[in-house]
Formats: C-alpha cells, structure tokens, sequence
C-alpha cells in the first residue's frame, strides 16, 4: 500500500474535477486527483458536438475542446494525477480524511487530506428505473452508452432506433445515429413538453425529420433476442390509451430519461443527501454536512451547461482554499425551496460575500416572477420570461442583500416562484 | 412594405441554434428577396435567420477512424458551418478515411471544404501526465510536493 499525505484530494477528473483542482493549485494547496478512467476529461469526451464554452470562453466548443482547455493546464500545474484509478473508501481521520484508492498500477493508494471535493459526476437512469414493460431483449441502451460507443468505441448499435425520452443527450444521439446512418424511427416524450432544450429540436431532430411524440409512452418492447419493436400509446387523464396504441418496428432503444448524481461514495462517507437533487446538502462554501468534505459539479446537482459547472467548481475551490488556511467560517442563513421549486443549490447563503444560486422549477411557466423571502417578508424579485424544469436558473445575490443572521436564529430565505 | 407584398411574401417562424438561449424568431421575405429577422436578441440570431432561408448552413461534427486499435475514433468539426445539402458528401469522405495517430487539437484535416477548414478537437493518445510525486513541468517553483512513501 501506498501512502500519500497530501492538502486536497479531488474524486473526479472531468469538467468539475479538473476546475476544482486547478483553482486549489493556484491557491497553493498540494492537489490530487483521482480518476477511474485512464485519460482525464470525463464524460466531455465523448460529447464531441459543439455548444460548450459559449459563456466560458465566449466560443462555441466541442466537448474535448472544451476538456483539453483545463487538461493542458492540469498537467503542467503540478496536481498529482492518478489514473485508472477508482476511489473506494472516504473515511476520518484525526486531522481531517482518508481517501482509499484503487490504482491498476499503483495498487492501494491511501491519501491523508484534510479536503475532499466530491467530483464524481453522474450516471443516466436506465430502464430499471422507468419499468418499462415487456421481454429482456439485446438492443436497449442508453443515450449516453450509445454516444461512447458511436464515438469513442467507434461502434454503431443498432440500424432501427426509437430514443425514449427527449433530453439533450437523446436528441443529440438522435442527429449523431443519423449521420453514422442509422434511421431514428422516432422520439418518445412522456410530458407534454421536450425535456431538452428548443434548440435541440431544430437542430437535431427538425433537420432530420425526425417524428417527436410528445405525450406519449413506450408501453411495451418486443423481441426475444434482439428488440423487434416498441409499442407507443398517448396519455390520456395520465394513462396510456390502450384504443390508440402503436407499434414501432426497431432494433434499438436508446432511453434518455434522466440522470443521477453518483454518490454511493458520498453516502458512505456519511455524507446527508438532498432528496431534491439526489446530491449532498451543500452550505454557502459548497461544504457538504462532513466537515472537509466539498462538492461541485454534477454529482453536487445535474447541470445543463458545463460552463456553470466550472463556475461552481471553481467556487467550491476557492472556498475549500480558505477552509484549508483555517479561515473563519461566515455566518450562514439556511435556504430552502419554496413554491414550484424542485430544488436549490447551495442551501445556505453566507450573507457577507456574492452568494450563487441554481435552481429548478416545478412548473412551466411564462412571464413567472422569482421571490426570495426571509421570515415571511420578500427581499428580491426577479423576473423570467420563461421557466420549465429542464432548464436551470441561476441566480446572484450580491453582498450585504440580506442582513446578517444575529441573534434572531432560525431566520430562513425561501426561493419560490409565482 | 406594400399590401399585396406583405401578402405575397413567405413568412418563417424560426428556433435559432445559435446559443442555448433559442431565440424565436419571425424571418420574412419580401417578393423584392429582402429578408427582416424579427425576434432575435443578438446579431447572431439575425445571421441565423437571415442564412437559414437562404441557404441553411451547420456547423459539421463526427469522428474519423484511426489505425489504432486503444483509439479507434479521432472526432473532428469544421471551424465554420458548412451547406446543409453539403454535409452527406463530406460524411462519405471522412469515413473513407483513415487516420494515423498521433493527431493534436486543432491539427487541420483538410484545409477546404465549402470555405471550412476540417479540424481534429481532441489530442490522441493524450498528453502524459506527469509521473506521481514529481511535480510538473512548468511548475519548478512548487517543490514541496514530497515523493511517494512506499508503507511497509
């Protein structure tokens, strides 16, 4: 076994990770990161359509573009990189944590650290998790499984595809099958509105032709060995019309339903988790409720756009370079999710510094107002033109926006939208 | 505008790509070939518009097989958009193709296609990273990293 003493260990060498570590560095914290895959960059990898960097960079990227923008200075910065190496154990220790790693090459790496920054990401819902109905075929997969496959494995599943769910990841696999030649017989939309954005609409499926139902379910896949083909019907008062089912011949199912912050890790760290999110209860420094333990990224919340994953990852750093230095930590006011909110990130607002928040409707909605309201009383509105849950709203609170919490405990900020 | 021009031009309603934001936009084309973009909040989104029904243009992404078998894909994308109806020819060429590694970010492919450069986006095999322990290259100053401890 190795052991390693070290200020900050990084679980995660994707967009969240790598940004985490570089910022700790620059702090003057000794870093390491540790990631499962041989190569460091993550999920971005194999994204390689354009869309990332717009707010970053003020370009439009491909995902490794994006990716090599922090591995380039990652490798020159002096933070210990460890590869194909799988963090299973985050333990106590006297002076802050243990960090248990498997290395392929290395064997047991133990880290003595007095940070964590949790950077695990997140993995999609499979069809497990949406009980789909029907036989035990080869040929469902999901979106993200497809997209490795096509471009980095260099494999096509299937020629026939039905893509079950229309987040940006299936639409973007929707065009990506089309282009290797696959016909994408159509996509599937439980809700009555596209989970993804309405740019991946046009551009992804309106391009090609593709049929989106919306309003409708997969009831049922057929086939024995290989799918033979899915069965649609539309939603009628929240059940599916057996009168006007359809059968779609395919070969592959491709599912795009969602996807979940990975924090086995976390939980056994005992690390609380937010039902709201799936990832950990976070303070205004991003800290989770294990002290040294940070978070950040997807694994913190699921993000629509990598650019506010650096941005928050990024944060987190700067607030685990203070920790780090034995700064005082800043009185906090918790915040919670009010009305038609799902979720919000941090939880806590450090009244004295710029706060940033994310959060996710519960609603659809036009011209909707957001309210932060302390004890009752509102302190902040803020206009939205146009709120749906599959589009995060972030938004600041600049310091001295909310009074200091004195002696009056248990002041709370609600964040609701009207 | 005249009357029977507004009722003769062809109006468009539009979703524009070019940043997450989609802009609905509203492009109208007069009988004389003038093209108004109405909707969108920023240049971009009038460029779009503006092209879109004219002469619909996308920027191309895709990978390219290589002839190793640890990366057998090596993704590309053109440095600007290219036609649509351009876009299946230049697909057939890049999977007729066979790349020998290594290649690096933004090395170009080919240097014209429909006024476009096609270029790699992603290093492969990737850079090394530095060996564990020391530290890297560009970082002489930061020496207090200590070596490893080999536990007994």
């Amino acid at each position: 076994m190795i052991r390693r003493a070290i200020d900050a260990v990084v679980v995660g060498g994707g967009s969240a990770g790598l940004a985490a570590a570089l910022r700790l560095r620059e702090s003057g914290a000794t870093v390491a990161v540790v990631e499962r895959e041989p190569f460091l960059g993550g999920i971005l990898l194999q994204c390689i359509h354009t869309g990332f960097g717009l707010h970053e960079f003020g370009e439009d990227l491909t995902g490794p573009e994006y990716a090599e923008r922090f591995i380039r200075p990652a490798l020159s910065a002096g933070i210990e990189i460890f590869l194909d190496a799988t963090v299973t154990e985050i333990g106590e220790e006297l002076e802050g944590r243990s960090v248990t790693a498997l290395s392929r090459s290395l064997g047991v790496v133990r880290f003595s650290a007095r940070v964590v920054v949790l950077a695990m990401g997140c993995r999609e819902r499979n069809r497990g998790n949406v009980a789909i109905a029907g036989t035990r075929p080869a040929g469902v997969l999901t979106a993200g499984l497809a997209q490795r496959l096509v471009n980095i494995e260099g494999c096509v599943p299937g020629k026939n595809v039905v893509i079950v769910g229309s987040g940006d990841i299936g639409l973007i696999m929707a065009r990506r099958l089309t282009l290797v030649g696959c016909t994408v017989r159509a996509v599937v939309e439980i809700q009555d509105y596209p989970s993804g954005s309405a740019r991946n609409i046009a551009q992804c499926l309106n391009d090609y032709s593709i049929p989106l139902h919306l309003g409708h379910v997969v009831t049922r896949i057929e086939g024995r060995d290989r799918v033979e083909a899915v069965r649609v019907a539309p939603l009628e008062d929240g059940n599916p019309s057996p009168n006007r089912e359809f059968r779609i011949p395919c070969d592959t199912v491709l599912l795009s339903v969602g996807l979940i912050p990975e924090n086995e890790l976390s939980r056994a760290a005992g690390v609380p988790i937010n039902e709201g999110t799936a990832g950990p209860w976070v303070d205004a420094d991003l800290m989770t409720g294990a002290r040294g333990i940070f978070a950040c990224g997807n694994v913190l919340h699921v993000h629509d756009l990598v650019d506010f994953v650096t941005e928050e990852a990024r944060r987190c750093a700067e607030r685990a370079a203070v920790y780090l230095e034995g700064g005082a930590r800043e009185p906090m006011i918790p915040v919670n999710a009010g009305a038609n909110v799902r979720c919000v990130v941090p939880n806590a607002c450090a009244p004295g510094r710029q706060n940033v928040f994310y959060l996710r409707s519960l609603v659809v909605k036009n011209d909707a107002l957001l309210e932060l309201r302390v004890g009752g009383q509102e302190i902040r509105t803020k206009k939205l033109a146009h709120v749906q849950p599959s589009e995060m709203i972030r938004f600041g609170l600049e310091p001295g926006a909310i009074q200091e919490p004195s002696s009056d405990t248990g002041r709370v900020i609600e964040v609701a939208i009207r | 505008m005249s009357a029977d021009n507004a009722i003769r031009s062809a109006r468009v309603e539009l979703v524009c790509i070019a940043c997450p934001i989609a802009c609905r936009l509203t492009v109208t084309t007069s009988l004389r070939g003038d093209v108004t973009v109405t909707g969108n909040l920023c240049v971009r989104g009038e460029a779009y518009g503006s092209e879109e029904v004219r002469a619909p243009k996308r920027i191309l992404t895709a990978v390219v097989p290589t002839d190793s078998a640890q990366f057998p894909c090596a993704p590309v994308r053109t440095d600007k958009a290219i036609s649509r109806g351009l876009v299946k020819r230049l697909l057939s060429e890049l999977y007729g193709l066979r790349i020998a590694l290594p290649v690096s970010q933004g090395q170009v492919l080919m240097e014209d296609f429909d006024g476009a450069r096609v270029v790699f986006t992603r290093t492969l095999p990737p850079d090394e990273i530095p060996p564990v322990g020391k530290p890297g290259a560009e970082s002489e100053g930061h020496n207090e990293i200590p070596g490893l401890e080999q536990a007994p």
